[in-house]
């Protein structure tokens, strides 16, 4: 569904964004990873047809971002939720939909009914027609979604969805994301926050101006650590660390009674694994996979960028 | 060019401009008070004024709503375009399929309709007060004539649009709608500098040099059309605006 090879973007003598190449497949939930000025705004309005691009090319469902005449095509595919809600205060919620729906051409009857259940969905049904800025920053969010879903876009561009909420707000944001992943709609998600990422995304990219790495959560924090098995004890003895040591692949950590041992293949090693400490001595209680968390993946592929 | 987008856009932008109390203020009492007040300037002091020199203070005082056109559509676009800005709600419109060029224009026409046709309606009341008013002295309604066509007809809309024009230059470079509002009534000046050469008597605003002033002006409009449609670009506003 969306196509990407060799995007890069360049503000004067800063590069915003540095050759991205990437392919997101249709229904796929995809979490663009980075810090502040990594370039995830500038891909996304790179792919919206809003800024141009200084090289690279891009295609959103078969249509180039770069060829003008496609520029209204490729828009009326997206639906796009920038980080600020940039909503009319002024303007109700039923009247916000309204305006979108008619820019995307939604006939009036659809525009109506998705509307109702839009912002029944998103919990702002019963406060229709109060003026946005009577909301809450919260209320304009899930707004903010609504509108980038009035006319049932194919592809969804979601920009820091939940930066600055509450965590209820950020809770009823990301429920409602979980279940657009059933609908089989492609979307891009951009985001810090790793948990939000681990939890709706079906693959991560972490990128830093470049994409650093790509791959599911899981294959993410392996290409990192590699697999580690954690081994509890009833004592950690100086024969068994040695044992243990030498049944691994690497440097093994010892805290306590606990020994986290690297191991290459967990399925082939880790009994050899056992093995070894109990002929030498030692009382295994528990023998489990060690799971480093996508903050810890992330912090350590950023860190080694910067 | 997509008519309905320009059109959903104008009457957006209207709605949301027209529930301002200033904005609907000054829609209502400039070119009212104009009307109103200038045919009293020829009731009480029209009796030291020569039944000659009647005609030349009635144009120049129906020449003062091309001034006024020159000042209303600053506030509505400066509204429509720095308040989006500073609410960040150009980016959610850009995105979506409407071209640079409608949402120009349908900003364009949200912020020229409304004045105009308060500074029409003002017009008419102004040319019926002033018939009223002068009508035994000259002998005959003065007004409507071929100037007042030229001046609310021609001059007017085309200063409107300078307006709008010049404040799309403006609001690139504001952040605050007030400070933009200031800077866009730097417009006004020629229209004023006209309308006290008019009063002076230095000028006379025949419909002859009403007609070259229009084409001068029209020149400007559109070389300045060109200017603001450079300026609203999608690139320009989420990388330069800001």
């Amino acid at each position: 569904m969306i196509e990407i090879e060799g995007l890069t973007r360049r503000f004067g003598e800063v590069t915003a964004v540095d050759g991205l190449t990437l392919t997101i497949g249709e229904g796929e939930v995809f979490g663009l990873l980075g810090p502040n000025g990594a370039g995830k705004t500038t891909t996304v309005r790179m792919l919206a047809c809003l800024i141009s691009r200084t090289a690279g090319q891009a295609r959103i469902a078969g249509h180039c971002i770069g060829d003008a005449a496609a520029a209204r095509k490729v828009r009326s595919l997206i639906g796009l939720m920038p980080e600020e809600p940039g909503l009319y205060p002024d303007l109700s919620a039923v009247k916000t939909l309204d305006f979108y729906g008619r820019l995307y051409r939604v006939p009036g009857a659809v525009r109506a009914e998705r509307t109702e259940r839009l912002l029944t969905l998103l919990g702002l049904w019963g406060r229709r027609d109060a003026q946005v800025k009577t909301y809450s920053k919260g209320m304009r969010q899930r707004l903010a979604l609504a509108r980038a879903l009035i006319h049932d876009p194919p592809v969804l561009f979601l920009d820091e969805p939940t930066a600055n909420l509450d965590p209820e707000g950020a809770k009823i944001v990301r429920d409602f994301l979980a279940e657009l992943r059933n609908d089989k709609r492609t979307i891009l998600l951009n985001t810090h926050l790793l948990e939000e990422a681990n939890r709706i995304c079906d693959r991560v990219g972490v990128l830093a101006n470049r994409l650093v790495a790509v791959g599911s959560p899981a294959e993410l924090r392996r290409s990192v650590w590699g697999s580690a098995t954690v081994v509890r004890l009833a004592e950690v003895t100086g024969p068994v660390e040695e044992a243990a040591r030498k049944a691994g692949s690497g440097d093994i950590g010892v805290a306590g009674n606990v020994l986290t041992v690297p191991v290459a293949d967990p399925q082939r090693d880790n009994p050899e694994l056992v093995r070894a400490i109990v002929e030498a001595g030692g009382q295994v209680q528990f023998v489990s996979e060690s799971v480093p968390t996508l903050e810890e993946a992330y912090l350590r592929l950023i860190g080694g960028r910067r | 060019m997509n008519y309905r987008n320009v059109a959903t856009i104008a009457a957006k932008d209207m709605g949301i401009v027209l529930t301002r109390r200033s904005v609907r203020l000054s829609l209502v009492l400039l070119p009212l008070g104009v009307a109103i007040g200038l045919p009293q300037v020829a009731r009480f002091a029209g009796g030291g004024i020569p039944a000659g020199l009647l005609p030349g203070f009635l144009t120049a005082f129906l020449f003062f709503f091309a001034v006024t056109a020159a000042m209303l559509p600053v506030a509505i676009a400066s509204y429509s375009l720095v308040g989006e800005k500073v609410e960040r709600s150009l980016e959610p419109l850009l995105a979506t399929p409407a071209t640079d060029g409608e949402i120009l224009l349908g900003k364009g026409i949200a912020a020229f309709a409304p004045p105009i046709a308060a500074i029409w309606i003002g017009g008419v009341v102004f040319m019926a007060l002033s018939d009223q008013e002068t009508h035994a002295r000259l002998g005959h309604a003065y007004f409507p004539n071929a100037t007042a066509l030229l001046i609310l007809g021609v001059f007017v809309p085309l200063m409107a649009i300078l307006s709008v024009e010049y404040s799309v230059l403006v609001s690139a470079r504001s952040t605050d709608v007030r400070a933009a509002q200031q800077a866009g009534t730097l417009i006004l000046l020629p229209a004023a500098a006209l309308y006290v050469l008019a009063e002076i008597g230095a000028v006379t605003l025949d419909p002859a040099t009403l007609a070259v002033a229009a084409g001068i002006l029209a020149g400007i409009d559109l070389a300045m059309a060109f200017a603001s449609r450079a300026t609203f670009r999608r690139e320009e506003i989420l990388t330069r605006w800001a």
